[in-house]
């Protein structure tokens, strides 16, 4: 096992330094990362800005954000501008579970296509790695940058908002629902993305064929951000125990999908 | 006699209804080279991965240094063979000794630093070590690969296309390096389309196609039983090719030129090439 665990480390660590040079693999997350915090801001604070109103005063979601306390408990204790802000922060959060999809789509399809494209995977598994050792170093480094990513843009996000929002306003955000948003569904979320894109990469000859397919993970979470965001439902803390809990069944499946394709002779003979 | 490292033992390998390989039986002994010779999809590959322990065989055995490969032990057995893919499969962005260090701890090497210093110093890349693997050239990256191949010390090396598409220079070296590890006492075998260069480099010289035609010397290849060819030069300066079972065959062909007052002045037996006798093996379509 301590040799397996060298293999894995090996084999990571020499992903991790070409994932560093490799600019098509870096530059589409760090994209996702400003992407997924423009809007909330944009709607929040820069619209309100330009347009001289409050979010108040223009009467835009006052009516959800007071609705959304029942959902949202950390709401409470916040009023007026304060509580619309806090409501749209809570809502807009949604939008930053794309940077763990982008990003691990990107760096999880690069890292197994770049093999592909290299023909590195026949001398690797010819050395004494067994492929359940190579399916976990093939994911380790995407997931390990992903979550810091993810977890970067969530730091920027609360920074973001203890500068430029009403104070009191980041304490009702940076709660439980946050928590589990990106301590526990987050990582599953990227887990199942991974997963993904490591099984649509045993069968694509490009990253960006790949990650048009694994893509579509993103329109179910923008399906659910738009319907919120449009009234829709208001996602509170049993609904995200609810989604992590269905997350960790796909994952299941998909683990059992990634070990029957990530064997030896199908890697050789059925790779292309 | 020294030992065999590798052997072979009556290998078949299916994919689904088509026969890769049937019935294959070779060994490689200690300091001995062994050519792979046979036509493109004549199961080579195949052959290679099967006794790099990366694909089980459907029936057979596979032996390296008095160990049976099986699914328990296959692991172990890669670790005691290097193997030279087809590609050299390097990673571009990474330093040469960045990817031989890969290597070295993907085996388990204790000290892999000090191995890769090694093995550079063996293929004379020592001063290359920080380049990029992406900028080096086609036979450069050929001598990474062969380091990579044997930086773990492998008493079996298996070489598939080692000097494929590399210049005249670049592929002499290559097979000094080869030769090389021959001195060191490995057990070498070479996958090749190049008939002259299995002839230089192998002690014996295998052919397939999905079966073993053949597994010999060079020079009892050149001379086996597909008959013999003899030139005949007459005193008027005309000449006679004539091809006879065996030479005993050839007494008796001169006597009855003799008896039809021809007059003779040479008998030259030709030289056959290898590659009229891998060719009348494998069928002259290939």
């Amino acid at each position: 096992m301590k040799g397996g665990r060298a293999r894995i480390a090996a084999l990571a660590e020499k992903d991790a330094r070409e994932l560093i040079r490799n600019p098509g693999a870096i530059l589409p997350p760090l994209a996702m990362v400003l992407g997924s915090l423009v809007p909330a801001f944009l709607v929040a604070i820069g619209a309100p800005m330009i347009a001289g109103r409050t979010l108040e005063e223009s009467g835009d979601f006052v009516d959800a954000s007071a609705q959304a306390i029942a959902m949202l408990p950390e709401l409470a204790g916040l009023a007026g501008n304060a509580l619309v802000q806090a409501f749209l922060f809570h809502q807009f959060a949604l939008l930053l579970l794309l940077v763990p999809v982008v990003a691990a789509t990107s760096l999880a399809t690069h890292a197994v296509i770049g093999e592909k494209q290299a023909k590195a995977l026949e001398p690797i598994l010819a050395t004494p790695i067994s492929t359940i050792e190579l399916l976990i170093a093939k994911t380790l480094t995407p997931f390990v940058f992903a979550l810091a990513l993810t977890w970067v843009a969530v730091g920027l996000y609360i920074t973001g908002i203890l500068a430029l929002a009403e104070p009191g306003v980041w304490r009702a955000v940076l709660g439980p629902r946050m928590l589990i948003l990106f301590g526990i569904l987050g990582p599953l979320v990227e887990l199942a993305t991974l997963q993904v894109s490591v099984i649509v990469s045993s069968r694509a000859h490009d990253p960006r064929s790949a990650q048009q397919l694994t893509s579509l993970i993103i329109l179910p979470i923008t399906a659910v951000f738009v319907a919120q965001l449009m009234g829709a439902f208001v996602i509170g803390t049993p609904a995200l125990f609810l989604g992590a809990a269905g997350l960790l069944l796909v994952n299941t499946l998909l683990l059992w999908i990634g070990v029957r394709v990530f064997q030896r002779e199908t890697i050789l003979t059925r790779w292309r | 006699m020294a030992a065999d490292l590798l052997v072979a033992d009556h290998l078949t390998r299916t994919f689904g209804d088509r026969v890769a390989v049937r019935d294959l039986s070779l060994s490689v002994a200690t300091g001995e080279i062994v050519a792979l010779l046979g036509p493109n999809g004549a199961g080579k590959t195949t052959t290679m991965r099967m006794l790099a322990g990366l694909i089980l065989p459907t029936a057979g055995r596979v032996t390296i240094d008095r160990v049976d490969v099986s699914a328990a032990n296959a692991s172990a057995a890669r670790h005691a063979v290097g193997l030279l893919t087809e590609a050299p499969g390097l990673w571009e962005r990474l330093s040469v000794r960045l990817n031989l260090l890969t290597y070295a701890r993907l085996h388990g090497v204790a000290d892999p630093a000090g191995a890769v210093a090694t093995v550079l110093d063996q293929v004379q890349l020592a001063d290359r070590a920080e380049d990029l693997a992406g900028k080096l050239s086609k036979g450069l990256k050929q001598r990474v690969a062969l380091a990579r191949a044997i930086l773990h010390r492998p008493p079996v090396v298996l070489l598939d296309e080692p000097t494929s598409g590399l210049d005249p220079a670049s592929a002499r070296h290559v097979r000094d390096l080869i030769r090389a590890m021959k001195d060191d006492g490995r057990a070498v075998l070479v996958s090749t389309h190049n008939l002259a260069e299995a002839e230089e480099l192998a002690d014996r010289i295998a052919v397939l196609k999905t079966e073993l035609l053949a597994f010999d010397a060079p020079a009892t290849l050149r001379s086996r039983g597909v008959g013999v060819s003899v030139t005949i030069e007459f005193e008027d300066g005309s000449k006679q090719a004539i091809e006879v079972p065996d030479l005993s065959r050839v007494a008796d062909v001169v006597r009855d030129l003799v008896h039809a007052g021809k007059r003779i002045v040479r008998v030259v037996p030709d030289r056959r090439s290898l590659e009229d006798v891998y060719l009348s093996l494998v069928g002259a379509d290939q």
